[in-house]
């Protein structure tokens, strides 16, 4: 069985985000990187899968700048493959990206695909649905764990109010991970260290195509609130002005 | 001619029985790694002065210290009678008399048996009345038998001495007081000539059948440190005392999974220890309530060595395997992951231990086995992920290290781009914690006022490494260290300073076997430079009120000898200082080091940052509580705050004493 499983470097939210000068897109030449935690939950997932059934997991991302690391540190952590794409394009949405993989992943002829369920830039976790698609394999996102079963793969989905489901899908497939069935383990120094000396990263060419989820016309910060109302005094006193308070903006039943 | 064939018969038996219970436990020892211990050999010995003669670790707690010094005394004294016990058994005609065995050496012999059999009594005292919390977990019985079997061989003597005086013609009797009035004794008993003689005899045997049963008992017993502690104390670790083990880059594995894998004085450490607690008593981490007792784990370490060695043979009496001692699962078993989590690595344990035994090198040799099996707590997972991200643990980028500098009214050279004087190794906390930023800046206005030309590395610092070592992530901390002296080795500066001391550890300890050696000092030191040099003006002299009490802290203090300078600096400034009982090299560590600062409070009593704030509180007078570590104003600050102290002691840094 061959596992593939999507890494994808988004923009580090910790960091101070600033919006471009063409007000199109954030400013992405300062702004640190790292990989999405989504994608490192499927890498973990792939891991465990690898663990339970002895397959191989390939790590793919795109050729950007800092990819290395993180197919290096991918390999750390259990993957056997490190393969990135050239493809000239360094920010591709959801769309194009799956177009290329779809075009792409049958070089890897792989059993069972994995990536994050979305990202920052791919709120919607658009990726799989479209990879799926294009591929024409069963899909399914938003999964919360994944046991491959002969030709098949059994996988948890989680909605709301505590309810759960089981899903069988035919391999080969597509899945969306939301969370793998155990935290992402941790990778000592020492490894990352042998991983970044002896990982041969291997490089597949293609080209991407037009994008088709059309453009960004404008893109700004969200508009600053008022600023907040510091309330002080003694306990009752400061009940007296949150509910004085509750029922001046109508949210509470007042009289 | 029976007695010397039934003594030598004897003696055949017991010391082939000794000889083969020390072999079992020696043998691991001799496969073991090796380890270079036989250097500087006049160093070693000069060190057997202060910590075998003069007892200087033992006198710490007075009343142990001398019942020991009276007992190990005695020992060395009364050697003479066995000696003279077997030589004239074996040789007939054997006498130590022509070097004063019938006149000083008899009469110190009797003196000492006086002054042993007051040790015992009052090592029973102390074991049974006393009871020193430092016992607790220690093998109680094995010390009970000790004493008793000691009893043993100096009653015996006493008998054997007085019956034979009583018996007539011992030319020793006048230089021997007390066996003399004990013979006389006996003699209105009715012991004289023929039956007092035999008593003698019978009393000699006995004597003997001691001896040699105290010979084969040893081995088992933590009366073993009795032959491995010289020993244990001549191989002590003479080396930097906060640079850890590099591992063997070519190991196949890092870090210590199985007891057999330690190297053999890491196994003599073992056998040295006498179960005495001192380690127990100064840890911070046993007294949080934590499952961590430096002295149990030597101990099970300990056990779980002999207990491989006796099941290992097939001839020795069948040892039932204590539970858990599958030495494969060193980690996780024998010892538990908890406990070697709960470690600040405070070197608390190794600076009390009489016998030098070395505690965190095995606590750090066992995490790193965790770290690269990946067993890491979420904490420390946490931690150690933002450091492999972003070099320092708060998850903050590089470019933002410097941005507490925004608050000075005045530009710190980039020391990337100017030759400075001083390159100030700032460190994660002082840059990045907003509690300690306040002083990172009060530290740069010295400086600046004092004229320093001082620099820093802007956003080319990162973490040192120190503790991150100390977490046993090896191969992170050779990043981290990589980095920083790639960064610092292209500048050009005189002297490093930290204000750190965990950072002043790493750098000044761990790098120079990274092949990086620089001049390091502690803030405090060059402050007090400055002041004597009369370039920081001591302003605070008027105003000083209150009384301070310091806080050492581990990795300035314990582990780089930093106790002076923070005390001149109070003395110059004219702040009354009121020392804890527990400061110096008796520190008692904040609870933040060695990575406990990553981790949560799980399983923690009382918060050793707490305890220590008690402790200030006790003295009465204190209303400052000094600190020189930006990890202790962190932990402190926060120990005032949830004991609701705010208002009785403040926690200081020394550079704000200045102003
Ligand atoms: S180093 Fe400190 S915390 Fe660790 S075992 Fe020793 S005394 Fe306890
Ligand atoms: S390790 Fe040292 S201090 Fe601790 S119990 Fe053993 S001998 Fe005493």
């Amino acid at each position: 069985m061959h596992i593939v499983t999507v890494v994808r470097l988004v923009p580090d939210l910790l960091e101070e985000i600033q919006v471009n000068e063409q007000g199109t897109d954030i400013d992405r030449e300062w702004i640190g990187v790292k990989l999405c935690e989504f994608d490192d939950h499927a890498l973990e997932e792939a891991v465990l899968i690898k663990e339970a059934t002895g397959a191989t997991v390939t790590a793919l991302g795109i050729a950007v700048e800092g990819i290395d690391r993180v197919l290096q540190s991918a390999v750390a952590r259990g993957a056997d493959r490190a393969v990135k794409i050239e493809c000239g394009e360094t920010n591709l949405d959801s769309r194009s990206f799956a177009k290329l993989l779809s075009e792409t992943l049958p070089q890897l002829k792989p059993d069972l695909v994995l990536a994050g369920v979305q990202t920052p830039e791919d709120l919607f976790g658009q990726l799989v649905p479209f990879l799926g698609t294009l591929m024409g394999r069963p899909h399914a996102s938003g999964v919360t764990g994944a046991q491959a079963e002969g030709n098949a793969v059994k996988i948890q989905q989680e909605y709301g109010a505590g309810r759960a489901a089981r899903l069988t899908l035919a391999l080969p497939a597509v899945l969306g991970i939301q969370s793998a069935s155990q935290p992402p383990r941790y990778v000592s120094g020492t490894k990352l260290r042998q991983a970044i000396q002896g990982t041969k990263i291997e490089t597949l060419s293609a080209t991407a195509s037009a994008g088709g989820s059309g453009t960004v016309k404008e893109m700004r910060r969200p508009a600053r609130g008022q600023g907040a109302e510091m309330i002080e005094g003694e306990a009752e006193e400061v009940a007296g002005k949150i509910y004085d308070a509750l029922v001046g903006r109508g949210l509470v039943g007042g009289k | 001619m029976a007695k010397p064939l039934v003594l030598a018969a004897l003696m055949l038996l017991a010391f082939s029985f000794a000889g083969y219970r020390f072999f079992l436990r020696l043998r691991p020892m001799f496969s073991a790694p090796g380890i270079d211990r036989l250097d500087h050999i006049g160093e070693r010995l000069w060190g057997l002065v202060p910590n075998v003669l003069l007892h200087r670790r033992l006198l710490n707690i007075r009343y142990s210290g001398i019942l020991h010094a009276m007992i190990f005394s005695s020992f060395i004294v009364l050697f003479t009678a066995i000696v003279q016990a077997f030589g004239s058994g074996l040789f007939p005609g054997f006498s130590l008399a022509p070097v004063g065995g019938n006149s000083v050496i008899a009469l110190l012999q009797d003196v000492f048996a006086v002054v042993i059999m007051i040790g015992v009594g009052m090592a029973f005292y102390n074991r049974y009345v006393i009871k020193p919390a430092r016992f607790k977990g220690s093998n109680n019985k094995d010390a009970t038998v000790i004493l008793i079997l000691v009893t043993g061989v100096v009653t015996s003597m006493l008998l054997e001495f007085s019956f034979h005086i009583a018996a007539g013609g011992d030319p020793s009797a006048p230089w021997r007081p007390l066996s003399s009035t004990i013979a006389r004794l006996l003699e209105a008993l009715g012991f004289e000539g023929e039956s007092a003689d035999r008593a003698a005899h019978v009393f000699y045997w006995v004597h003997v059948c001691v001896i040699l049963s105290f010979l084969t008992y040893i081995p088992g017993s933590k009366h073993l440190h009795m032959f491995a502690a010289i020993p244990n104390i001549f191989l002590r670790n003479i080396g930097p005392k906060g640079q850890s083990r590099t591992p063997d880059p070519k190991a196949a594995h890092i870090g210590l999974s199985d007891v057999r894998a330690l190297d053999w004085k890491g196994m003599l450490d073992l056998y040295s220890c006498t179960e005495c607690g001192r380690c127990q008593a100064a840890c911070p981490a046993y007294a949080a309530g934590l499952p961590l007792s430096p002295k149990i784990l030597i101990m099970n370490m300990r056990d779980a060595l002999i207990d491989e060695t006796v099941t290992h043979t097939a001839t020795a009496p069948a040892a039932v395997p204590a539970a858990g001692s599958n030495l494969e699962a060193l980690v996780g078993s024998v010892i538990s992951e908890q406990t070697l989590w709960s470690c600040t690595t405070c070197r608390a344990c190794m600076e009390v231990c009489p016998l030098h035994i070395e505690h965190v090198p095995k606590i750090i040799d066992m995490r790193r086995h965790m770290v690269e099996e990946g067993h890491v707590t979420p904490g420390i997972q946490d931690a150690m992920a933002s450091f492999q991200q972003y070099g320092n643990s708060f998850k903050k980028p590089p470019r933002m290290r410097a941005k507490w500098t925004s608050g000075l009214d005045f530009k710190i050279k980039d020391a990337r781009k100017e030759e400075v004087d001083i390159l100030w190794f700032v460190g994660d906390y002082a840059s990045y914690d907003p509690r300690v930023q306040r002083i990172t800046q009060t530290v740069a206005r010295l400086l600046q006022k004092a004229g320093v030309d001082f620099g820093i590395l802007y956003d080319a610092e990162q973490n040192s490494g120190n503790d991150v070592r100390r977490v046993g992530d090896e191969g992170l901390f050779q990043t981290l260290s990589e980095h920083n002296i790639e960064a610092l080795g292209n500048c050009s500066f005189k002297r490093i300073m930290t204000t750190d001391p965990h950072s002043l550890n790493a750098l000044r300890q761990e790098y120079p076997a990274q092949g990086a050696e620089y001049e390091v000092v502690h803030y405090t030191q060059l402050l007090l430079e400055l002041m004597r040099e009369g370039k920081i003006a001591k302003a605070a002299n008027e105003k000083v009120q209150g009384t301070v009490t310091y806080h050492d802290p581990c990795y300035l203090g314990r582990y780089n000898n930093g106790f002076e300078p923070p005390r001149q600096i109070m003395a110059e400034l004219g702040y009354k200082l009121h020392e804890m009982a527990r400061c110096r090299e008796n520190s008692f560590c904040c609870g933040a080091g060695g990575g406990r600062i990553w981790q949560d409070d799980t399983g923690v009593k009382e918060r050793p940052s707490e305890n220590r704030i008690r402790e200030a509180l006790a003295l009465g007078d204190a209303t400052i509580f000094a600190v020189a570590c930006p990890k202790d104003l962190v932990m402190y600050t926060a120990a005032v705050q949830s004991l609701a102290v705010e208002d009785k002691i403040q926690v200081k840094d020394i550079a704000e004493l200045f102003a």
